[in-house]
């Protein structure tokens, strides 16, 4: 009954947010020219970066373009986990509704889960735009694709990057804005993970951080069963190091976000911009 | 015997001083130190209409947002249709409306009907229930020819109309409205007295406690007036009571009176 409840909620949610950027349909057009455009640039700085090193990193036949697709267009989850939660805390503070919400029978960890669906979905969605422009216009061929063990990865990645989000969301709700925490994640994962280069091609020091942070397992992971169609007796070690990030990083982050949640209510600023 | 409405018990309230700059990052939990209630206790009858009176910083807003369960109280405990607002949110949140003066707090790209219909979705009403309570409350507060427009074309009035359904939606028991006419034109502000007093609290019984600085609306609508000065209750009676206790002619004098004791006129607008 409650989960029917939670889910009913979490489709108003999304309904809600839906029925916002339909009113915002240029938008819409605008962000996928754009998205054309960042794949069109991938192909064309591709024709320029021939290394040895960089082929050996890559699945036989594969081009760095292929590579340098898949990393950005699935590095989009982590800065999507990372921004979706604390941006809807702050867009409902900012336009009052969070005082509205806050009263009614949904309790604020639901309020937050349901604002990230739309971001999450239409992220999927630009996803599969990014990939069928790469396919349509540039060559982009993920023939022999691991699809169920790429959904894995996409699935286990997102646990492990809520888990992220939600921390970045418990400090937005006790510090309100300039979230510095979030950018060092953003920052560090963009530079040590692996979405431009593989992480083999960086210095011994960077590469230990990289096995530190759940985006690096994802695009190897994300790349193995895309670009070289894996099999799970491969996938599994990737698969493995993201669940274990969402086991310690989901309990914990909502620990810390009931924490941050009960000390606004005692300072009162829970609802202050 | 009926359990009552609100119970509020020896509330407290403190909060940590503002801080700014480099102080507060020294200081990111400094202890809660500025009195905003200090001991207040009273009690609302189910149906009763009862104003929180007092001069800015009172506490007035304070009290009305720990029985909104948007902030705990440091000692002391309130209670809302006998359940603890600190310790049972949520069984609180079933039996609450909530609905402050300002007209924000909507989407204004989505219709009057698509903002109420996420509302209802949120206090758990779905399909036809939502649906018809939707079409009741819009027909109810004069919305129902303007309900399919995107709210952000509304006047304030509709804009506050759209707020009182949106808090009673779910059909409430106790009614919470902090300053419920500040922003309003005179006229439409006698009309959301008339539908307070006629429709929602004599005819359908709902328990009301508002927050006011207008005098002559308090006197229109509240049974009973709670007084508050610097965090601390200072009287709790009815209207009449209080000017007869202070033997002075309107609400306004008797407040005056008792806020500055030797005069007897001025106190809250």
């Amino acid at each position: 009954m409650n989960t029917m409840r939670t889910l009913r909620k979490i489709a108003a949610f999304f309904w809600r947010d839906f029925l916002i950027a339909r009113g915002y349909r240029l938008a819409l057009v605008a962000q996928t020219v754009e998205e054309l455009f960042g794949v069109a640039t991938f192909f064309y700085l591709s024709r320029f970066v021939d290394s040895p090193q960089l082929e050996r990193a890559l699945p036989a036949g594969r081009s760095y373009f292929t590579f340098a697709l898949v990393g950005f267009a699935f590095f989009d989850y982590l800065s999507v986990s990372m921004t979706a939660f604390d941006s809807s805390l702050e867009e409902a503070r900012q336009n009052r509704t969070l005082e509205a919400l806050l009263v009614t029978q949904t309790p604020l960890p639901v309020i937050i889960a349901g604002s990230a669906v739309y971001p999450f979905v239409a992220l999927a969605l630009r996803t599969c735009v990014y990939l069928g422009l790469g396919a349509i216009f540039f060559g982009f061929a993920p023939r022999g694709a691991n699809w169920f063990g790429a959904l894995a990865i996409l699935l286990a990645s997102i646990l492990a990057f809520a888990g992220l989000g939600i921390l970045s969301a418990s400090y937005q709700i006790l510090f309100k804005r300039g979230n510095p925490a979030k950018w060092i994640v953003l920052g560090v994962s963009s530079l040590v993970s692996g979405m431009m280069y593989p992480v083999s091609v960086l210095p011994g020091p960077l590469q230990m951080l990289a096995r530190m942070i759940p985006v690096t397992y994802s695009l190897e992971g994300m790349r193995a069963a895309l670009l070289a169609g894996a099999g799970w007796g491969q996938l599994w070690p990737s698969l493995v190091a993201l669940l274990a990030f969402a086991a310690v990083l989901i309990p914990l982050s909502f620990a810390v976000f009931g924490w941050a949640l009960r000390r606004t209510k005692i300072t009162g600023t829970l609802t202050h911009i | 015997m009926p359990v009552p409405a609100i119970v509020v018990e020896n509330l407290e309230k403190f909060f940590p001083p503002a801080l700014s700059g480099w102080r507060s990052l020294l200081h990111p939990f400094a202890p809660a130190t500025q009195c905003a209630l200090a001991g207040v206790s009273f009690v609302v009858d189910r149906g009763e209409a009862v104003a929180l009176v007092g001069h800015n910083g009172a506490g007035k807003t304070t009290l009305m947002r720990i029985l909104a369960t948007l902030v705990l109280p440091t000692r002391g405990r309130a209670m809302l249709d006998g359940f603890d607002v600190a310790n049972e949110p949520g069984h609180a949140r079933e039996r609450l409306g909530y609905h402050t003066g300002g007209d924000e707090g909507f989407y204004g790209r989505l219709s009057g009907r698509e903002n109420l219909a996420f509302f209802a979705a949120m206090n758990n009403l779905t399909g036809a229930d939502a649906r018809a309570r939707i079409a009741s409350a819009a027909e109810w507060m004069g919305l129902a020819d303007d309900l399919d427009r995107q709210m952000r074309t509304y006047s304030t009035g509709m804009r506050h109309s759209l707020g009182l359904a949106r808090a009673l939606l779910h059909g409430p028991s106790v009614l919470l409205l902090d300053e419920p006419t500040r922003s309003l034109d005179p006229l439409a502000a006698a009309d959301f007295r008339r539908l307070l007093k006629d429709d929602i609290v004599r005819r359908r019984g709902t328990t009301l406690l508002f927050a006011s600085h207008t005098l002559a609306e308090v006197e229109k609508i509240a049974d009973r007036v709670v007084l508050l000065d610097h965090g601390k209750m200072i009287a709790c009676d009815s209207p009449l009571g209080l000017r007869v206790s202070t033997g002075t002619p309107t609400l306004e004098a008797a407040i005056g009176h008792i806020l500055r004791p030797g005069t007897t006129a001025g106190g809250s607008r």
